[in-house]
């Protein structure tokens, strides 16, 4: 571990990316989709001459730029902000290999707001084809914005090549590319059909222009769904074997990909029944309940794509405890806490005695005394296990998940956590430091619950 | 008793992926990306309170040009944030062995900035909102007043992210004392830093400069529709703010470079040939307060580009000093000269010819907008 680990407690700080990320998503996705609306449309209004339509899109450009502009750009800096705190070794191992994959999504978002801005407040002013030009500017900036962040998040599932071959190129066209691409894509599409039927529903109050907007946006919202549905086949076809074992055993994402199939599912049915084929059924109440199952998809979407790529960050590159896989027999070797940067420098301040010169003796550890041995195993926990549990309460905390553990039992699993669950990481430390990881946790294992029949001598 | 921990053990080893492309390249973009994004930040650093103020306290045309800058607030941020993601990435691809550190021992308040920043700016638009339809009811007002005073906030937190970045010195104290088991809680800040305070102020100054230069390029570009009492007014009133700015400026520079610079600094700084582009950084700041002088009684276009120029001038050798004292203060901890280069020839390429189309397109979409505006100005107020 390069870099001081922040601890936040109860939460931990990957799940702090995972909200901020997902919050991020519910607006992101609109982003795009809802700039090829606006294009389709915008040029539709202008070809048959609907002054109705076009003031009606007027309103939701306003309201399309109050959303995407402030909240979505403002959240997506959040995102760089925050894995920047949680995942820093990830995020400079991405940076490395990708930054001008995000420099030119830079440009490309540069386009959007120029575009945007120039598409909103210049309304009425500019040549309706140079104000239709300025729609579809920003609509295949935003697409190609989604494109290149894809790139870099799909890599992070699946590098394909790159290990043998540390090219951008081979990082970034991944196996995972076009699945994701085409699933985003849909989701754009879907997700801003839902926004429009939500905007309409209170600003065009005219039944007929209303009739209008909802056939519109429903087509694309139909494709936008079968394009989640095929993106999401081929997205599990081009899965590692992890990932795949990861969804098929994992009870909670078990629950998320049954959350994700029956609400697109349902969207689906109520795309076709409600806005397709019966559009005077949507009301406001209709519109929210929709969004919402919009937003559920995503957040549940999002979550499972951090849960597969478990135990790494980037996948076979930076493990969530922010450890190159490489570094792992060299920390198994000399040491977790003599690899890390800061936790070698507080065990050399702190522990004198146990250091040979710069170099930690592992074994000199536990002549330490309990209080001290336990700390130390505080430190090891910090470091290597608090990105995925936290310590008593909250996500995962390790004080519920060892309830009713044995000592050898918190041991086995201190010693060999994958063997535990491969969703772990691998212990990256000598087997002394294990033992002191392991003298920390035992004592705050919560006890056998009493309550049960076969509870009687368990401690 | 722990034993002191030297700030030099605290810093990672160099990323085995090599940096993307040499480091001048990397300082480059940098800069552009900081200076560009200073030009648009300081309007609401400092631009937006002064507009508040004006619009609460002041006559006719403080009102008037407290209400220009806020409507046009909305376009600034979304510009200059965007402008600030470029500086953000090549400050890490280059830096990231003090930056992620430095961030992580303040992260709460590091990740407060964007939740901050949503909260302004949504507040600029009510804001602006009510100016632009003669609803600004008390609580907008106040919600305006709120939203300038987060952006000062902001500017503070950033101060010390940035001067935290290079206070290797001061980590280990920061970090033994709000953290737990090592690992920090992340409510550290850099307020024992003697630089933190001059830099932030210091900042306010140039920005409350380029905010005078902002008038100037306002009135003389866009204030069509405005009478010709104003575009007078507005010059006199450019000259107060750009004078206010450079006294500013003057002062925390000063209590900066003399009150907080370290002899190591001191001496590159001051010896040849750097002292050249220190005096340069400490006088340039005069020469758009000059044009502003000489041309106060009638903005024209010519004075709001020359204006303009001085100003992007004084930015960009303000972030070529900061750069330089920046790579003085981590040498002894990091050498950027030391970092393998894994040069990504295709993805570079890749990266210019996009910019280059970028620029033509947005050249593009700026011609059209400018062209409408002009039509505009030729009919009139009455179009």
């Amino acid at each position: 571990m390069h870099y001081p680990w922040w601890h936040v407690p109860y939460l931990t700080g990957p799940m702090l990316i995972a909200i901020v990320a997902v919050l991020h998503m519910f607006v992101a996705h609109y982003a795009v989709g809802g700039g090829m609306f606006l294009a389709v449309e915008t040029t539709f209004a202008y070809r048959r001459n609907r002054r109705d339509y076009l003031e009606y899109l007027h309103n939701h450009a306003w309201f399309f730029i109050l959303i995407t502009v402030v909240y979505g750009a403002i959240t997506g800096v959040g995102i760089w902000l925050t894995i920047g705190l949680a995942s820093p070794l990830a995020t400079e191992a991405l940076i490395h290999i990708f930054i001008f994959g995000w420099a030119m999504e830079y440009v490309t978002f540069f386009l959007e707001i120029a575009s945007a801005f120039a598409f909103f407040y210049y309304w009425g002013r500019l040549a309706p084809k140079t104000h239709q030009a300025m729609a579809w500017i920003y609509a295949v900036s935003a697409w190609l914005s989604l494109f290149f962040i894809t790139g870099i998040t799909a890599f992070m599932l699946n590098p394909g090549g790159w290990e043998s071959n540390r090219t951008f190129s081979v990082g970034f066209f991944n196996p995972q590319l076009v699945p994701q691409v085409l699933a985003r894509t849909g989701g754009a599409l879907l997700l801003s059909a839902q926004y429009v039927y939500l905007h309409a529903t209170f600003r065009a109050t005219d039944p007929e222009l209303r009739y209008l907007v909802q056939r519109r946006s429903t087509l694309p919202g139909l494709v936008g769904a079968a394009m989640v549905a095929l993106g999401g086949i081929l997205w599990y076809a081009y899965l590692p074997e992890s990932s795949r074992a990861v969804l098929v055993g994992t009870g909670v994402l078990n629950v998320l990909m049954t959350v994700i199939f029956v609400v697109t599912a349902v969207v689906f049915v109520m795309l076709y029944l409600g806005p397709y084929r019966n559009p005077g059924w949507l009301s406001p109440g209709f519109a929210i309940l929709f969004l919402l199952a919009g937003f559920t998809a995503i957040g549940a979407g999002e979550f499972v794509r951090e849960a597969v790529r478990k135990p790494y960050i980037v996948y076979n590159v930076v493990l969530g405890n922010q450890i190159y896989a490489d570094e792992v027999p060299i920390l198994q070797r000399n040491g977790f806490l003599e690899g890390g940067t800061w936790t070698r420098a507080y065990i050399a301040a702190r522990y004198p005695g146990v250091m040979e010169g710069r170099r930690i003796v592992e074994e000199r550890l536990l002549d330490l005394p309990e209080p001290e041995q336990r700390h130390v195993g505080e430190v090891l926990f910090q470091y290597h296990c608090n990105n995925c549990h936290a310590v008593t309460h909250g996500v995962s905390g390790a004080s519920q998940l060892l309830r009713g553990w044995t000592p050898e039992m918190v041991r086995a699993v201190s010693r060999e956590p994958d063997r535990f669950h491969f969703f772990m990481p691998p212990w990256s430390g000598t087997p002394a430091e294990a033992e002191v990881l392991a003298r920390f946790l035992i004592p705050i294992a919560e006890p056998f619950p009493r309550s049960l029949k076969h509870a009687e001598g368990r401690e | 008793m722990p034993l002191p921990i030297s700030p030099r053990d605290l810093i990672g080893p160099m990323s085995p992926l090599g940096i993307p492309a040499p480091y001048p390249i990397l300082a480059c973009f940098k800069g552009l990306g900081f200076v560009t994004h200073m030009w648009f930040m300081h309007l609401w650093y400092a631009g937006l309170i002064l507009a508040v103020v004006a619009y609460a306290f002041g006559g006719e045309h403080h009102r008037r040009w407290g209400a220009r800058l806020a409507k046009q607030m909305p376009v600034i941020i979304a510009v200059g944030v965007n402008f600030g993601i470029l500086a953000l990435l090549f400050l890490q691809v280059a830096y990231y062995r003090a930056f992620y550190p430095a961030t992580i021992l303040m992260a709460w308040p590091w990740f407060s900035v964007f939740f901050g920043l949503t909260l302004a700016y949504y507040g600029v638009y009510l804001y602006e909102l009510g100016i632009r339809h003669g609803t600004l009811t008390t609580l907008r007002r106040i919600i305006g007043w709120a939203a300038a005073a987060v952006f000062l906030v902001e500017g503070f937190l950033f101060a010390n992210a940035l001067s935290l970045m290079t206070n290797i010195g001061g980590w280990p104290s920061l970090w033994l004392n709000t953290s737990v088991a090592a690992a920090p809680l992340g409510t550290g800040l850099n307020t024992a830093d003697p630089t933190l305070w001059p830099r932030w102020l210091m900042m306010f100054g140039l920005a409350v400069l380029t905010t005078s230069a902002y008038i100037v390029a306002d009135t003389a570009f866009f204030a069509h529709d405005e009478t010709d009492d104003y575009r007078r007014w507005a010059g006199g009133f450019a000259l107060k703010v750009a004078t206010a700015g450079v006294l500013c400026f003057a002062a925390f520079g000063s209590w900066y470079v003399f009150g907080t610079w370290s002899r190591e600094v001191r001496a590159v700084m001051f010896g040849s040939p750097h002292v050249f582009l220190t005096a340069l950084t400490a006088v340039s700041v005069g020469l758009p307060w000059l044009l502003i002088l000489l041309g106060r009684r009638r903005l024209t276009g010519a004075l709001a580009w020359a204006v303009v120029a001085a100003q992007v001038g004084v930015l960009t050798i303000n972030a070529l000093s900061r750069q330089i004292v920046q790579n003085l203060e981590l040498a002894p901890f990091i050498n950027l000269a030391d970092e393998p280069v894994r040069m990504q020839w295709g993805a570079t390429i890749m990266f210019l010819v996009l910019l280059v189309l970028g620029f033509v397109v947005l050249g593009w979409i700026i011609a059209k907008v400018v062209a409408v505006n002009r039509q505009a100005a030729h009919l009139g107020p009455e179009a």
